[in-house]
């Protein structure tokens, strides 16, 4: 017997109940002397545990198997709220709650501890929803570290502008043009930013991994560990396309394309190396899909500047420019639209996840961007490009100005696809909700592989895998399963898992309303007069 | 306020008398070398379900066990060989009843009642600890209520949900 848990434990609530507790406590002294000992059991509740009810009861009973004293009777709502609950009736060995009114849908927990003659607690959980099982909301998860996630999206940005003007920007210099013209300066530029950005990534992704701070910038294991992300290949490819593009600046002419089409190609396929698009499956058709994707845009996009400079300066190299990109750019549309497409319908999986992941918000800004973009692109190639490729100077200038104005969508398309870095897409979220969570716990006789399918809080069902210390088959007679919530003043919730046809035991209508670590607890009976009790704790997704 | 106190003073008068929740056993304490009457008070059925069946494990060491036969109820012994041989009154004995069972009663679960087995506690078990004798109730449909377990080193046994009742193990007093 502990006694000196009863004082402090009724110490805690102050008020007219004061007394009245000590006098239960001092009684129940006085009996515990007498050399009784005993538990109360729980007999029955109403509602039952685990029930779904239309509306919300008025009040609680619970049945126990003798006289008890109430110490805590405590309702976590479904929004994760507790408050304590005072208003108690006795009946005979029959406890009434009353509960608050106006309570909401969704899953309660209801935790009572409950005194008995021997002057120990005891205590359980019961639960029950009120329309349907939801889930509570959990504690807040890590805080955003927003310089690093800065310094993440600044490199993705930066790197994506140079993949476009850059890299692509040589493409079209020499490909649309003869590698001579106007914005070769500009394009070398964004080419050294990018190998700059490039190697700054690896740092930031270092850090973000690590969860390190800014200042830690500077560590090698951050760079290290940057290297040996996914990213690590990405980052050495883009040097290395960064590098065939230098090539293709500098040598002369024609013989610049092949170089340029290497770095091009290069780069789709070393930003299709990482980031969650590439690793979607099939891989052999995302990996693909999403290098073609980066390297169409980058020859869209990168002829722009090129183009522009050429217009605003007119004549001969104006003209032969736009038209060979006017050729060109039907093909590199259908391309990069198309893989996009598939891209889209990889991730997104359903239309809903559109709106309701933050994944599918950027793909519509993006998506709404692009429109825009688009509608310049058929503004200029139906109305102005027939003009000035008779080179009017009027519709040149105009031309010329509305291709600015492509520039800058394509810096915001490209600052919106820099934050899917921090979305996870809708494919990855659905697998990572449907994940179970798992726990092993053992004991020299029996071990138990406990799943919680899903691994989230909400409604789940727990299955036991047994095996014997030798790893061979364990017959158990029964096996219940307790979870309980110490933390969140939850008692424990009790089941008896029943035997399922491939030798594991299960329950299915369980409720776990809240993310975050349960106890949990298997009593394995091995025989009628043993029995083994496995205890660990599993982590609840929210 | 008044509630408690009533419920208090209802718990008390309660207790004084025999009320008990778990299964246990009416000696505190039991000398080794001797014979033990055990006597086991089953004080409710499971959750509400009267007990149709009492089953006592008669742990190594404890020999000779002999129950008591109730009336309306099926006496049964289980019989076997015991881990080592023991010595009881210069005799050798290695088997004898390992586990008592009365069946086909009905103990209403707001009833009491009690079973008595008489062993001899042999000098072998170690004086000063608890002897477990661990129980199993059975009722309609499959349930059960087990007073089988038996706290680990350090562990309070309060903290069970459902001890074994247990006796303590003492000298035999000098008579002589």
């Amino acid at each position: 017997m502990q006694p000196s848990s009863m004082p402090i434990e009724a110490g805690r609530r102050a008020g007219a109940s004061l007394l009245a507790k000590a006098i239960v406590v001092l009684a129940l002294l006085l009996a515990g002397t007498a050399g009784a000992r005993a538990h109360a059991s729980l007999a029955s509740t109403e509602p039952a545990d685990g029930a779904v009810v239309a509306t919300a009861p008025s009040g609680i009973a619970l049945t126990f198997s003798e006289i008890v004293s109430p110490l805590v009777m405590r309702l976590v709502t479904p929004d994760g709220a507790s408050r304590d609950l005072s208003d108690v009736a006795y009946s005979g060995n029959t406890l009434r709650v009353a509960l608050p009114a106006g309570l909401a849908d969704g899953t309660h927990v209801f935790s009572w501890r409950v005194v008995s003659e021997d002057g120990h607690p005891v205590g359980g959980s019961l639960i029950f929803s009120i329309g349907a099982p939801s889930a509570m909301p959990g504690a807040p998860t890590g805080a955003v570290d927003w310089p690093v996630r800065g310094l993440v999206w600044a490199s993705k940005l930066t790197l994506t502008a140079a993949i476009a003007f850059g890299i692509g920007g040589v493409f079209a210099l020499s490909w649309f043009g003869t590698g001579r013209q106007a914005g070769r300066g500009a394009a070398a530029g964004f080419v050294v930013a990018g190998m700059i950005a490039a190697v700054l990534a690896v740092g930031a992704q270092g850090l973000d991994a690590l969860g390190e701070p800014v200042t830690s910038l500077l560590e090698p294991t951050v760079w290290r560990t940057g290297l040996a992300t996914s990213f690590g290949r990405t980052a050495l490819g883009l040097l290395a396309a960064s590098a065939a593009a230098m090539i293709a600046l500098v040598v002369p002419g024609r013989t610049g394309r092949a170089p340029a089409l290497i770095a091009l190609l290069g780069a789709g396929a070393a930003v299709a190396a990482s980031g969650h698009a590439g690793s979607a499956e099939p891989q052999w058709l995302t990996r693909p899909m999403v290098a073609l994707h980066v390297a169409t845009m980058a020859a869209w996009i990168g002829a722009l500047m090129p183009l522009g400079l050429a217009l605003r300066a007119g004549g001969e190299t104006a003209t032969g420019l736009l038209g060979r990109f006017s050729r060109a750019i039907p093909w590199l549309l259908a391309v990069l639209l198309g893989s996009g497409a598939v891209i889209a319908f990889i991730q997104v999986e359903t239309p809903a996840a559109l709106v309701t992941t933050a994944y599918g918000r950027v793909l519509l800004v993006k998506l709404a961007l692009v429109a825009a973009l688009l509608a310049l692109a058929a503004f200029n190639r139906w109305r102005l490009t027939p003009a000035a490729a008779r080179d009017d100077a009027a519709a040149r200038r105009a031309l010329a100005g509305v291709i600015v104005v492509e520039l800058m969508l394509a810096v915001l398309i490209f600052g919106a696809v820099a934050t899917w870095r921090f979305t996870p897409p809708p494919r990855a979220l659905a697998r990572a909700a449907a994940e179970p969570a798992w726990v092993h716990l053992h004991d020299p006789r029996v071990m138990a592989a406990v799943t919680v399918n899903p691994g989230v809080a909400g409604p789940v069902a727990v299955s036991a895998a047994l095996q014997g210390g030798d790893f061979g088959p364990f017959a158990a007679k029964a096996v219940s399963l307790v979870l309980s919530r110490p933390d969140t003043g939850i008692e424990p919730i009790r089941r008896d898992l029943i035997p399922a046809e491939d030798g594991t035991w299960r329950v299915g209508d369980l409720v776990l309303p809240l993310p975050g670590r349960w106890k949990l607890r298997v009593d394995v009976l091995v025989t009628d007069f043993e029995r083994v009790r496995l205890e660990g704790e599993v982590e609840l997704r929210r | 306020m008044s509630k408690s106190i009533l419920s208090a003073c209802a718990l008390f008068l309660a207790t004084a008398g025999i009320a008990q929740a778990h299964t246990t056993l009416e000696q505190a304490e039991a000398p080794v070398g001797a014979s033990y009457k055990a006597v086991f008070r089953v004080p409710h059925g499971c959750e509400g379900k009267p007990t149709n069946t009492v089953r006592v494990q008669i742990p190594e060491g404890v020999i000779t066990a002999k129950p008591m036969p109730k009336a309306g109820w099926t006496l049964e012994k289980v019989t076997g060989a015991y881990a080592k041989s023991y010595d009881y009154y210069g005799r050798t004995v290695s088997e004898g009843v390992k586990e008592v069972v009365w069946s086909g009663g009905n103990l209403g679960d707001d009833e009491y009642d009690e079973f008595v087995v008489r062993v001899f506690l042999t000098k072998d078990l170690p004086v000063g600890q608890m002897l477990y004798f661990p129980v199993v109730q059975e009722c309609p449909e499959g349930a059960a209520e087990r007073w089988i377990e038996i706290p680990a080193e350090g562990q309070d046994p309060h903290d069970l949900e459902g001890p074994a009742p247990a006796v303590k193990l003492i000298d035999k007093p000098h008579a002589h």
